[in-house]
């Protein structure tokens, strides 16, 4: 009996990975949004208010768009001197949202839209997330940031050198990169509202991949010890894996209690999952020869990453309750943003946003010369 | 009683036929993860911790000559040393062990794979040169190495013969 019971657990995890390379249909149909109008907010800053208010709402994915007539919620306000008043209310003119923002106009909208999002739909709005990336507009690899649409691009950093691999922490006040003005690869850590910065790992040999965990740790690759290890940083640097491969891009689970990352060692590399206190990392298995970049979704559920289809990267998404594994579009590096729906990607030098659920895909920016590796706060 | 039997022997056959399949299909990528848990011999080789780093210097500061050695090539996605490489390597050994200066290792990969993962490529890369110089004899101490993962290729078209000359090590020599 025993024996039959361990022959049909087997039977079943194998059925499990076999399933794993299907992908489910998704549908999604038009009556399934909710029909919202943008009504002018009046004001001095009025005009860009409800222009970013109505794209930031159509690219939750939660609204449609519509005429005043036919919306079942009304959105208004008054954008006056850095304060807006910000009014959505029902079909019967009810009022379900009335709140004041303060900041610029942008600002002011994306927070005003994410409480929207989070009053009709209970989900979180990404909107007021920042996002970075590297871009060679100067002719070297220096990180900007800018808001999730594109706009408000500021440029961070000036080393003119190798500026690569930004990581911002949660809240969208640190940023990390890993940056060569030694002349090796070192870890910076940068204050957003201050600009002060700290090299915080300069360790002998190469310091990258730093990754925030939701209350500010930081993972990151080093090779001190003699081969690229999983580290976390903080008092000294706590070790995680012993292996004689290459562990790279950490990325954590919501909780800080794990860590989910690539792991190469003959070539082909695979994601792994490892206690964030350190032990032996356990395969994912995703079908995909070819795994790297894992970016954990902020509700824990998905890790999204890059594969290898012929001779360019896709963009893929293990789904790590089921084990399945689909394929979303082309390109590479992508990130979750704070809704768990939406990743951001680059793909050809420019910044796409994609809708995970419907396939939605709009363009963020170009024109910055080549822009890669994006990061998004939650 | 029986019937339910020969249907579970059927079931549990069936099973296993299926588990077997899956099993040699991603024979490759289980071992991979077996020797995560055997990692205490290669760690006795290959973790031979790092010195500290020389101040005011590094593999692209003035004080370092680049062209004292010929760089090192490796396969696709590979960190082997190949045989072909080793005359180079054996060169970089005997100086040395001949007392002469610390050398900076950097490693680097085409542009082929994705951005970060080629930085730890290339780490590892120029840390599989080290542990060879270390093991024909040089001292680890003056040993120091750096990624550089896909920046500064020697060639930066997009074709097989860009690609074998970027995939490279090469040796800074401090002056």
């Amino acid at each position: 009996m025993k024996r039959n019971l361990l022959v049909m657990l087997f039977a079943a995890f194998c059925a499990r990975s076999l399933s794993a390379a299907e992908a489910p249909t998704i549908t999604v149909s038009k009556s399934d949004m909710i029909g919202i109008a943008v009504s002018p907010v009046s004001g001095a800053d009025g005009a860009i208010v409800t222009k970013t208010v109505q794209t930031d709402l159509a690219l939750s994915g939660y609204f449609a768009i519509v005429p005043a007539g036919s919306a079942t919620f009304t959105v208004g306000g008054a954008s006056n001197g850095g304060s807006l008043d910000g009014k959505v209310t029902d079909h019967g003119g009810r009022s379900v949202v009335a709140s004041a923002y303060s900041g610029t106009a942008k600002s002011k909208a994306h927070a005003f839209a994410d409480d929207i999002v989070r009053t009709l739909t209970g989900n979180k709005g990404f909107a007021s997330g920042k996002i970075a990336f590297v871009a060679t507009k100067s002719g070297r690899k220096e990180i900007y940031t800018a808001d999730y649409d594109g706009s408000n691009v500021q440029q961070l950093t000036h080393d003119g050198n190798i500026s690569v691999h930004p990581s911002l922490s949660a809240d969208g006040r640190k940023l990390a990169y890993t940056g060569y003005k030694s002349g090796y690869a070192d870890i910076y850590e940068i204050d957003l509202a201050g600009g002060a910065r700290d090299r915080i790992a300069k360790y002998p040999g190469t310091n990258t991949g730093a990754a925030y965990s939701a209350n500010g740790r930081i993972a990151a690759t080093l090779s001190k010890d003699g081969n690229p290890e999983l580290y976390v940083l903080g008092g000294g640097a706590h070790r995680l894996t012993h292996t004689p491969g290459v562990e790279s891009s950490p990325t954590w689970s919501p909780d800080g209690g794990e860590i989910i990352y690539s792991y190469d060692e003959h070539g082909g590399p695979q994601l792994y999952r490892i206690s964030s206190g350190g032990g032996s990392g356990q395969l994912l298995s995703t079908g995909h020869g070819y795994c790297t970049e894992p970016n954990w979704s902020p509700d824990g559920k998905k890790v999204a990453f890059n594969v290898r289809e012929g001779g360019s990267f896709a963009v893929a998404v293990l789904d790590l309750q089921s084990g399945t594994t689909r394929t979303l579009t082309s390109g590479e590096n992508p990130v979750w943003g704070a809704d768990s729906r939406h990743i951001l990607l680059a793909q050809g030098g420019a910044l796409y946003l994609l809708d995970a659920q419907t396939g939605k895909r709009t363009k963020i920016l170009d024109g910055l010369g080549k822009i890669t590796e994006p990061t998004w706060s939650r | 009683m029986t019937t339910r039997f020969l249907k579970l022997v059927t079931f549990a056959s069936a099973a296993v036929m299926l588990c077997s399949l899956n099993a040699c299909s991603s024979f490759g990528k289980k071992k991979n993860g077996d020797s995560q848990y055997a990692g205490t011999d290669s760690d006795s080789v290959n973790g031979t911790p790092l010195a500290d780093r020389q101040e005011g210097v590094s593999f692209t500061s003035s004080n370092v000559d680049r062209n004292k050695f010929r760089p090192v090539h490796f396969a696709f996605d590979s960190f082997a040393i190949s045989s072909s490489e080793q005359p180079i390597l054996d060169e970089v050994a005997d100086y040395l062990k001949g007392g002469g200066g610390s050398v900076i290792v950097a490693g680097f990969t085409d542009e082929r794979g994705t951005a970060e993962y080629n930085r730890g490529l290339g780490e590892k890369r120029a840390l599989s040169v080290r542990q060879y110089l270390v093991q024909r004899g040089a001292n680890a101490g003056k040993i120091q190495t750096v990624s550089f993962g896909a920046e500064m290729p020697v060639d930066s078209s997009s074709n097989e013969s860009a690609w074998a000359k970027n995939r490279r090590a090469e040796f800074g020599v401090v002056r």
